[in-house]
């Protein structure tokens, strides 16, 4: 057992911020996991996640969706309990738990966190997935994504993804295909429930009106048939190289949604602070703060939605840098051409200092309020300990922001942005020929604006 | 830790003690009501301005007057120059943003508790002295025009706003809130300074301070920054101008359609007005429905007979009298009149049968622990004070799951036969397109209705 206080208390440009108190007590469990508990007293909630390295990267080829469905149907029943049984005991005390391909989020409101780690135990034990639930929920999905199929919102991501990744899984949608779904079966769920959701490769954290010790001591108990399995092999990433590559998925609708970038960053890499500066100027400050708001959704009106960033994404393995925008037909070539600009830019001229100063301040200035909510601490506990983030990190990481200097973001801007080779994905009113075009800038022809409903 | 020497307090209006917060309601001379919430668990504070006023208080030709203004307040007061407020924000690491409803405008600011004072004084700034600039408000425009782009590529919304448009008629509570193309596009500059004129002032809002704050020193930043604006013109309820809501009788249909292959439904009841008995007994009636996985419709339709993918219930209690909504996503299998007729069968056997007692314990303990998660942050605090505050009761926020709590079985059988009968009730479909017109798909009687909004946005 280890335990640390980590306090921000880095002082902004103008005056001391509050101190953000996130106390951390870690436990190795005997099964293999590794248990975070920041105890908060007082809370009304209390959030519980797991993360469960392996994910969608171990689904079976052509199985995919293995690893979502897995994580998706953990709530359908255990060896002693009901789908039912389960939604009774959680409901009426204010709970919930949703799975994912990687991780399971719970909540609860008041004191009745044994509950929730209880039944969170028994269904990380032993998930009985029955046949039934398989059947019905595996339709759901396959209903969902017949519907997706013809949105462009949802496939403009999906092609964007697999434009920058290319085969390797993180090009995938997680919720597999209509093809890969439809060859799964409740065996394969138990197999990879039995090989992947294992408790080596698990890290819980429980954030809320708890004593650490008890959690500990609860878990233990609760957990002790959790097989420790083996641990997990990885081989190191093949992603396509860095290049402009165009598509368009075609669709009647109003907008444009427009998507340009390529792969990104991981979330160890040096210069992820001054990255996460250099967004702030850029493309993700907020309100209308940063450049790339500034210039195409207030000056030129061109958008509702706008943003890029290179810091949100980044993982264990590279993320992307993206920028989004989701506009009329006829601004297509404007929007890219004003992405790219702007990128040019923060590379070609030192950003101002007053602007440097702004996102330093917000970024120091913000920690307090990124922590209010259970959910919220319990998903930095687990992001901690994934990455490795040292003890002392939100004492750290406001003091990296502070450091940033106007060289340093020209420096990072020109090592990680590559804005003559990106992917670029138009999703809606538009042919590839008409992107084509517009890639080409906006004096070129624009589409007819009779395409637009 | 209270400062020991403050400027002494009037009382009180009214005291609330409430999750793990203190609540006091308080008045400026000039009739601006401020609300004081007082916890101290993290340093933060959230401030929130409310204006009594949103879409249903614009008159036709002023459709999404109440939301460009909402854009326009981030866009120059006499003190905060366009670009300031967020500039301002930023730099003390805070956040802001607003939203507009059907009977409400709010704007909110998170900050640490060290630095929320300007938050208060922004907001004076711009209820007293908005610029509007011409050049600003037509590059605005252009923003808005597409985020209503954005909500027309959206299948649910376009149902949604069909079926509001038949439900309520002639009342303002028809139009989206966002407006029309039209409306918007002919909406001048000094009639929006008209507007904010009329409804944003003093004796139209209320303050909302809430966290690590103390009640003197809410006060007296809010004495010192709103004290000095006049009173304006007290709110006045009933518009003549404006038409009232009718009640209809039949079922009314209507049917749209997309090219994707989703089929969805939208029924909606005329419903009840915030705070209101029946208010408390369709709460109880909507998670009776579709409140969690043992729900009635979503055990049926989703989990038993696969009838739909989803399925969601919502009490949509407005000031003059809301809509209750049923929404399903038909699964692939199942035809639309499946669905509908079981979604029949189940609000019949409501409305025949008498819940078990067993039944609604379940529900009320659910709704009663759903209630931490409202309280759980001082933004959610605020944002709930305020709301209540301006639509009906301040108190009503903590009082509604007592209220809930003396719902009985009896008098949800009846407000089923009352409310949510065939005989009063609007049915949208959202079926795969067929035809390449959207409006090629609608039977007659639809299709003039539907041309009438359309007409608004083209």
């Amino acid at each position: 057992m280890s335990s640390r206080q980590l306090e921000s208390s880095a002082p902004s440009a103008q005056e001391e911020v509050p101190r953000l108190h996130v106390p951390i007590v870690r436990f190795r469990l005997s099964c293999g996991a590794v248990l975070l508990v920041s105890p908060r007293p007082g809370a009304p909630v209390t959030a519980v996640q797991v993360h469960l390295r392996g994910s969608e990267a171990l689904d079976p080829r052509g199985k995919e969706g293995t690893a979502f469905l897995t994580g998706a149907l953990l709530d359908q029943g255990t060896r002693s309990k009901t789908d039912e049984e389960i939604a009774e005991l959680l409901e009426t005390a204010g709970g919930s738990i949703a799975g994912g391909a990687s991780s399971v989020s719970a909540n609860i409101a008041g004191r009745d966190t044994n509950l929730l780690l209880e039944l969170l135990s028994e269904l990380l034990v032993e998930p009985s997935y029955p046949q039934r639930q398989f059947e019905r929920q595996r339709q759901r999905v396959l209903d969902r994504l017949l519907v997706e199929r013809d949105d462009p919102r949802v496939q403009g991501e999906h092609l964007f993804r697999k434009l920058v990744y290319g085969t390797h899984w993180l090009g995938r949608p997680s919720a597999g295909t209509i093809a890969s779904l439809g060859r799964l079966t409740r065996a394969d769920l138990v197999a990879f429930h039995r090989e992947a959701w294992v408790a080596s490769r698990a890290v819980l954290a429980v954030c809320g009106d708890v004593e650490p010790e008890r959690v500990r001591a609860l878990l233990e108990r609760r957990l002790a048939r959790w097989k420790s399995g083996v641990d997990l092999v990885t081989t190191p990433p093949v992603f396509p190289p860095l290049g402009t590559r165009a598509k368009t998925f075609p669709a009647e609708r109003a907008q444009v949604h427009v998507h340009l970038g390529h792969l990104g960053i991981r979330r160890n890499d040096p210069d992820y602070a001054t990255l996460v500066v250099l967004d702030h100027v850029l493309g993700t400050g907020p309100g209308f703060t940063n450049r790339i708001s500034k210039k195409l959704r207030d000056e030129l009106g061109l958008a509702y939605t706008v943003n890029a960033a290179i810091h949100a994404s980044a993982g264990i393995l590279p993320g992307t840098f993206s920028a989004y925008i989701g506009t009329s037909p006829r601004h297509v070539a404007t929007a890219l051409e004003g992405f790219r600009a702007e990128i040019r830019r923060v590379q070609e001229e030192l950003v101002g200092a007053d602007e440097l100063r702004v996102a330093q301040d917000y970024l120091v200035g913000s920690f307090v309020l990124s922590f209010q909510r259970a959910s919220r601490r319990a998903g930095y506990l687990i992001s901690a300990e994934r990455h490795n983030l040292p003890e002392d990190n939100l004492v750290s990481l406001p003091r990296q922001f502070e450091n940033v200097t106007l060289e340093d973001l020209r420096r990072v801007a020109r090592a990680h942005l590559h804005p003559d080779a990106c992917c670029v994905v138009a999703a809606g009113p538009i042919s590839q020929q008409e992107l084509e075009k517009a890639l080409k800038g906006p004096r070129a022809k624009s589409p007819p604006s009779s395409r637009k409903r | 830790m209270r400062p020991k020497n403050t400027q002494r307090l009037g009382p009180a209006t009214r005291v609330a003690l409430r999750a793990g917060a203190r609540i006091e309601e308080h008045s400026l001379d000039n009739g601006m009501r401020v609300m004081v919430i007082e916890r101290h668990g993290d340093p933060v504070v959230a401030v929130m301005l409310w204006y009594r006023v949103g879409s249903r208080n614009e008159r036709e030709h002023e459709a999404g007057v109440s939301h460009f203004l909402e854009h326009m307040m981030f866009k120059g007061s006499g003190r905060f120059a366009k670009g300031e407020v967020d500039r301002c924000t930023t730099e003390l690491g805070g956040s802001n943003n607003a939203f507009t409803g059907y009977d409400h405008t709010a704007y909110w600011f998170e900050l640490a508790s060290d630095r929320w004072e300007k938050a208060v004084e922004i907001e004076a700034d711009r209820m007293q002295s908005l610029l509007l600039d011409g050049t600003e408000f037509d590059a605005e425009r252009a923003v808005v025009l597409e985020e209503l782009s954005m909500g027309d590529d959206d299948p649910w919304r376009a149902l949604t706003e069909a079926v509001q448009a038949v439900a309520f008629e002639r009342h303002p509570y028809r139009r989206p809130i966002i407006g029309y193309t039209d409306s918007l596009g002919r909406l001048t500059v000094e009639e929006m300074r008209d507007y904010h004129r009329r409804f944003y002032h003093p004796a139209n809002a209320t303050l909302v301070i809430s966290g690590d704050v103390t009640p003197e020193r809410a006060l007296e930043v809010a004495r010192r920054h709103f004290g000095p604006i006049g009173q304006g013109a007290a709110y006045a309820e009933v518009d003549y101008f404006r038409p009232k809501i009718v009640a209809f009788t039949g079922e009314r249909r209507l049917k749209l359609a997309w090219d994707d292959q989703g089929k969805r439904l939208c029924m909606a009841w005329p419903g009840t007005s915030v705070g209101t008995s029946d208010d408390d007994v369709l709460d109880v009636i909507s998670a009776l429905l579709s409140g969690g996985r043992l729900s009635r419709l979503h055990k049926r339709l989703v989990v038993d007979e696969g009838l739909a993918t989803s399925i969601n219930v919502s009490n949509d209690a407005r000031v003059e009298g809301g809509l209750f909504w049923i929404f399903a996503e038909c699964s692939a299998a199942a035809t639309p009149e499946a669905l509908e007729k079981a979604i029949d069968e189940e609000l019949a056997r409501l409305a025949q049968q008498r819940v078990t007692a067993k039944e609604l314990a379940r529900v009320i303990a659910m709704l009663e622990a759903s209630e931490a998660y409202d309280e759980e942050t001082v933004s959610d605090l605020a944002e709930m004070v305020g709301e209540y505050a301006v639509d009906a009761h301040w108190t009503l926020a903590f009082e509604s799951i007592e209220r809930v709590k003396l719902v009985t079985p009896a008098q949800i059988q009846e407000c089923a036969q009352r409310m949510l009968g065939r005989e009063s009730r609007v049915v949208g479909w959202c079926l795969p397109k067929k035809s390449p017109s959207r409006l090629k798909r609608l039977d007659d009687s639809q299709r003039s209705s539907l041309k009438k909004s359309k007409a608004r946005r083209s």
